[in-house]
């Protein structure tokens, strides 16, 4: 490691940041779906925090309320209790505030490869010469040059969600919230993606909030875990993963790494278990 | 090039046997040229014709394309609107289907009636055929935007004028292609439609006075000239949607 590279992680370590209001503070949020007849309880009092420059992911059963957690963040949802604040002020139900990949990578097919990376851009006004050579050097550096004014469908399923990336990661909202990214990839190229996104990550320190049900993935990545509970969700252990930053792949292979995802990988299955008992 | 002719042959050779089975029916079952000419008569017709035919085709072309820009352009603006205000839209979309089961043949003399022998009764005929097909796909093209898109957007903080131009207009694009090549090709029957009730050149008229004079043949020759005329308004557009809508990955088969 060089001696570069240690300030800078140094610079951004959280505690180094820890006057600075939290990048997100989501707190007491409960949410139901109601129809006529009945009444679909989703989230129940969750409360978490990201601070500026960490990684932080939520891992829980599939159908949980993770996404509808995020749709509260975004703004699209407007919680039935709780609010949401961004580094220091409440931006409950607004939109705007993140930066967001969701789950299928979602391009505009009528756009070219680096028209869709500057969208988010281009929606909030801040597109000029700069921000489209910065396009340029991360399409560049995710290997995707040569591609810029290639349609989406002419990209691998890999090399889309990789541009799909690159727009939340250009979007010039401090928090990037990202929705289970990888779940449609298949196992290699999932993989490979993880590794790729880790590099990006020690890079750029963005503030991110990821969604998995992999628990490898969230271990390797982030700083810290909330475990979700099944429907309805609730934060059910908060775990500070200890590995030391930068990252490498091979940390996978870690007694410690080994022992945390076990037990991470027990709460889920009882999760799970008991989930199936309800329905 | 061999590709496209692969493509091209099937229909051809169908096209070609129909009108060798039509020339030898007339010929074996000697057929009166006054009920039904065959091809070589009507080939031999236009040849001899085609001086005269000029003008009436060039006044129903005029026609038709004037019809077609504003038929297009009306339905358009319906589906804006309605896709804008959805109060509107459930209160008007019953009329809208009922304006098309009115006979377009028993509306043009009403119109004729009202607004003269001019060319405004004949371009409201025109019109009244082609916004529909436009307007419904438009709106079916609007209303089916893509909910990760529209959520992404959302997100982001797009306002309601940067989603539509950003994301449901060109996403609607296909769909309301498809309605204006339908209305392309509605637009020429449109216009002899109108040409049969009231006017003094176009296929239509020439189609009524050869009528009147059992000129079976010319009126062969009119039916001919009105396909072509399609064909050719409904490959303007497709060509126009080829170019607009040049990312759509393509299709296989």
């Amino acid at each position: 490691m060089s001696i570069s590279e240690e300030t800078r992680i140094a610079a951004h370590s959280p505690a180094a940041q820890s006057e600075l209001p939290p990048a997100l503070e989501a707190s007491g949020i409960s949410k139901a779906f109601r129809t006529k007849r009945s009444s679909l309880q989703v989230l129940d009092n969750v409360s978490l925090t990201v601070q500026k420059g960490e990684f932080v992911s939520i891992v829980g059963p599939s159908g949980s309320g993770k996404s509808t957690l995020f749709h509260i963040i975004g703004g699209l949802v407007k919680p039935d209790t709780g609010t949401v604040h961004m580094n220091g002020t409440e931006v409950t139900g607004q939109q705007g505030h993140i930066s967001y990949m969701p789950q299928q990578p979602a391009l505009f097919p009528w756009r070219t490869i680096e028209d869709n990376v500057l969208l988010s851009q281009e929606v909030q006004g801040t597109v000029d010469k700069e921000t489209r050579e910065k396009a340029r050097y991360w399409l560049d550096k995710v290997g995707l040059g040569g591609f810029e004014k290639a349609h989406p469908h002419t990209l691998s399923g890999g090399m889309q969600q990789r541009a799909a990336f690159l727009r939340a990661l250009l979007s010039p909202q401090e928090l990037m919230c990202l929705d289970e990214p990888f779940s449609a990839l298949d196992a290699l190229t999932r993989s490979d993606m993880q590794r790729w996104l880790l590099d990006i990550w020690e890079e750029s320190r963005r503030s991110v909030l990821f969604i998995t049900h992999n628990i490898e993935e969230a271990l390797l990545l982030s700083s810290r875990i909330y475990v979700f509970s099944g429907r309805p969700a609730s934060v059910l252990q908060t775990v500070d993963v200890p590995f030391p930053r930068p990252r490498r792949e091979e940390i996978i292979e870690h007694p410690d790494f080994i022992k945390l995802r076990r037990e991470l990988s027990g709460w889920m299955r009882e999760e799970q278990r008991k989930m199936h008992l309800q329905s | 090039m061999r590709r496209w002719w692969s493509h091209v042959w099937p229909p051809f050779v169908a096209v070609l046997f129909f009108l060798t089975v039509w020339q030898l029916c007339t010929s074996l079952f000697h057929i009166e040229q006054w009920i039904l000419p065959s091809p070589a008569d009507i080939a031999k017709q236009t040849a001899d014709g085609a001086g005269d035919l000029w003008g009436h085709v060039w006044a129903t072309v005029r026609l038709t394309l004037e019809g077609f820009i504003i038929g297009t352009v009306v339905g358009l603006i319906i589906a804006l609107i309605l896709h804008m205000i959805p109060f509107l839209k459930s209160a008007l979309y019953p009329l809208l289907i009922l304006s098309q089961n009115i006979p377009t043949i028993a509306l043009a003399p009403l119109l004729m009636i009202w607004f003269g022998f001019g060319l405004l009764p004949k371009l409201i005929v025109i019109t009244l055929v082609c916004f529909f097909p436009v307007a419904v796909a438009t709106m079916g093209g609007l209303k089916q935007t893509d909910r990760m898109m529209l959520n992404y957007m959302r997100m982001i903080g797009a306002s309601k004028q940067q989603i539509f131009t950003k994301l449901e207009l060109p996403h609607a694009l296909p769909s309301i292609f498809s309605g204006i090549k339908i209305a392309a090709t509605y637009s020429v029957m449109g216009a002899v439609i109108a040409e049969w009730i009231g006017a003094d050149k176009g296929i239509g008229y020439y189609m009524m006075l050869q009528k009147a004079g059992y000129r079976t043949d010319r009126m062969f020759v009119a039916i001919m000239i009105i396909v072509v005329l399609s064909l050719l308004m409904f490959g303007l557009i497709a060509l126009l949607e080829k170019w607009l809508v040049r990312w759509k990955p393509k299709q296989e088969g």
